[in-house]
């Protein structure tokens, strides 16, 4: 009997290690994933006044730090029961849709892209971003311009491109200029370009590697996202699980979420692992992300992205359940994001300087949810009369999709030592 | 082929990887900085699962927090000439250092048991490393040649430090403070009631602190071109101390009490002063 230890997990942020037990014959008898990092932010939130939170749990990630300040700051106006004017919220969703174009695109060109470009059997020495610099330059000019394209929405709005501030309980610190706003429309639809020149890219990769993709990784498991009237949503909307057949779909608003997920600590890894309540554990475990939201959407939000879901589903089938499927699903978002922040810069409101209602803390217990980068994230404080927090949870985006990757990963281990 | 290439490494330890990704933010001035820098290890971006020896310079991303992060500073102190605390969690402690506020057994039973969760109150303990007392910076733990502070570090700031060095030069950090960055104007008077960021609506001209918003410009170290009170909100502090200083938030605490009885309403005032430096402070835990 032997052990294979895979440590550190390499290309992606955060901490991680994974554990194959082999049994007498050589074959996995246990392979577990271990998260391997603890910081308790739940905890730390803890007496802090709600405001300054927001400025806090960004650092929970720096890739998607967006989506931590926006889901922190959308808790706290819900605890203190505030409406923010419409044009504040249109400036959150398109801070927010910068933050996914940037993550989008370093997710899969800068971390996913070396292992189909290089080739998953390359040096581990030039496997990396560099590589792709060296092999195909131009995607990596597309790639840059894309990242920089959402790093300077999130800058212009939220004051910082990492870790932005503008958030705060009802509504927005900054509006965005006239001048900031014609900046990024002037390149908007560039992006468009090089969002489509990604899914006809990642249509050739799906070609060549059709085996792994329809062999490593495919489970079946429940799905999790978010939608606005049916519609895929990054910002805003109601929850949606559907079902490991695709059948059953139910719909919950943020607020209620403690009726429909639970978290199962185990004992190998700091992570706990989220659950849908009414399938148990751990026959409920679910996965969030871009595979997942293309999943429980009935359609996307916008034309072009919608023309790519249908082909999407031409080639994987209904509902997806290959996890190499979410680089695909994940281009076609980043299509989505660039159309919807056209939209959203030609909005007359974007530029407006009605962005911030009055504001009294009290007692209260607020949710916020948004789609981030990696899935599903959750922000959820209780604060006392003068608006401090009593109590903190949090179910981050990774967070959700820890069984289920460690499940693909049991799956992809029996079929590589078969 | 023969390569002038300097060998990097980076990591992140109790951080969030703002301090890479503020890297990549260089956009397309990366594909200038790369070719100098041959990446022999950084889990981030590359694959190489070991520290190799021989390392020129290692830019480390994060606090220590765990018994894991503490075995690997020693590490690469060892396989490299020269070591970087890179962005205010490895230089300070950073965000993180906020549970220095609590025993680590408090947040552990926190976490643990939040409402979500099925079987309160198990501890996962088994293949993960177990968790300090408390969150340090790297300097505690082995000798740091330089800082690169800021959460993040602009992306300038650290290509500026990544050329210093190339060119065999010490990377020189700003030594003024973020008012000397921040555009809004000065009356030099202190405010006669401190308010909290959503009350009111700053003048976009005058100095927040003047305002009675609770800014930390003038303890902290420049270099940022004052971001935050540039977009509306007080500086929190994320580029720590200034050289001649010896504590943030002691000099921030020292400054706010000038305004008198107002200074003793803000609240939360151990979290505020420190909210980015607390394991560097002179008390850097809570003391029962």
């Amino acid at each position: 009997m032997g052990k294979i230890v895979i440590e550190p997990l390499s290309r992606l942020e955060g901490h991680g290690k994974v554990t194959i037990t082999l049994d007498e014959n050589g074959k996995p008898k246990d392979v577990k994933l271990h998260i391997t990092a603890l910081r308790g932010f739940e905890q730390f939130v803890v007496g802090r006044p709600a405001e300054e939170v927001p400025r806090i749990v960004p650092r929970i990630c720096g890739i998607c730090q967006t989506a931590h300040h926006l889901a922190s700051v959308k808790a706290v106006d819900a605890a203190w029961g505030v409406e923010i004017p419409e044009p504040a919220k249109k400036l959150r969703e398109l801070m927010h849709i910068g933050n996914m174009i940037h993550s989008h695109a370093l997710h899969f060109y800068f971390l996913a892209a070396p292992d189909f470009v290089l080739g998953v059997d390359a040096d581990p020495a030039i496997r990396n971003v560099v590589g792709v610099v060296d092999k195909a330059p131009e995607v990596v000019k597309q790639a840059i311009a894309l990242r920089k394209f959402g790093q300077k929405i999130v800058e212009a709005i939220g004051g910082k491109a990492i870790h932005p501030v503008t958030g705060i309980p009802g509504g927005q610190a900054k509006r965005l200029t006239e001048e900031e706003r014609d900046e990024l429309l002037k390149e908007v639809d560039q992006m468009i370009e090089y969002a489509k020149n990604g899914v006809e890219l990642i249509k050739q990769i799906n070609e060549q590697y059709m085996e792994q993709i329809k062999t490593l990784g495919v489970i079946d498991t429940w799905y999790l996202g978010l939608v606005k009237d049916g519609k895929h949503n990054f910002y805003d909307g109601t929850l949606r699980f559907l079902s490991p057949d695709g059948k059953e779909k139910v719909e919950f608003k943020p607020a209620e979420y403690l009726d429909y997920i639970g978290e199962h600590v185990v004992s190998h890894s700091y992570v706990k692992y989220p659950y849908y309540k009414k399938a148990g554990y751990p026959d409920g475990i679910y996965r969030v992300g871009p595979l997942p939201m293309l999943n429980v959407c009935d359609s996307m939000e916008t034309p072009l992205a919608e023309e790519y879901r249908k082909e999407f589903f031409d080639i994987f089938g209904f509902p997806a359940n290959q996890s190499l499927a979410y680089h695909h699903a994940r281009l076609i978002e980043i299509v989505e994001a660039c159309e919807k922040a056209k939209i959203l810069l030609e909005d007359n409101d974007i530029t407006s300087d009605d962005i911030k209602a009055e504001v009294e803390p009290k007692a209260g217990n607020g949710v916020g949810v948004v789609y981030a980068p990696r899935g599903v994230l959750i922000h959820n404080y209780e604060t006392d009369e003068n608006g401090i927090v009593v109590k903190a949870n949090m179910i981050v985006a990774t967070t959700h999709n820890v069984p289920t990757m460690e499940k693909a990963i049991q799956q992809a281990a029996q079929e590589i030592f078969k | 082929m023969i390569t002038l290439a300097v060998k990097v490494g980076m990591i992140q330890l109790c951080g969030c990887s703002g301090c890479h990704i503020s890297l990549l933010d260089l956009h397309d001035k990366l594909l200038e900085v790369l070719p100098n820098l041959e990446i022999v290890y950084a889990p981030i971006v590359a694959d190489p699962k070991e520290i190799p020896e021989g390392i020129d310079v290692f830019l480390v991303e994060g606090g220590i927090r765990n018994e894991h992060d503490e075995h690997l500073i020693h590490e690469i102190r060892e396989k490299s000439k020269i070591v970087i605390a890179w962005g205010t969690c490895a230089a300070y402690g950073g965000i993180p250092g906020l549970a220095n506020l609590y025993t680590k057994e408090e947040l552990l039973n926190t976490v643990y048991t939040t409402d979500s969760t099925d079987n309160k109150g198990e501890i996962p303990s088994e293949e993960i490393p177990a968790l300090e007392e408390y969150v340090k910076p790297i300097s505690d733990f082995v000798k740091v040649d330089y800082i690169i502070p800021g959460c993040p570090p602009t992306p300038k700031m650290i290509a500026d430090a990544i050329v210093a060095l190339l060119n065999g030069e010490e990377p020189k950090l700003p030594t003024k403070i973020v008012c000397d960055e921040c555009p809004r104007k000065k009356d030099n008077v202190f405010p006669e009631k401190f308010k909290r960021t959503f009350e009111g609506k700053p003048d976009e001209e005058r100095c927040l602190f003047e305002q009675g918003y609770t800014c930390l410009g003038f303890a902290t170290r420049a270099g940022c071109g004052a971001k935050c009170p540039n977009a509306g909100v007080p500086c929190r502090g994320c580029y720590g101390k200034t050289d001649k200083s010896l504590d943030l938030g002691a000099n921030a605490a020292n400054v706010l009490a000038n305004a008198g009885e107002a200074a003793l309403a803000i609240p939360d005032k151990v979290a505020l002063l420190n909210r980015f430096t607390l394991p560097d402070a002179l008390i850097n835990r809570k003391v029962k």
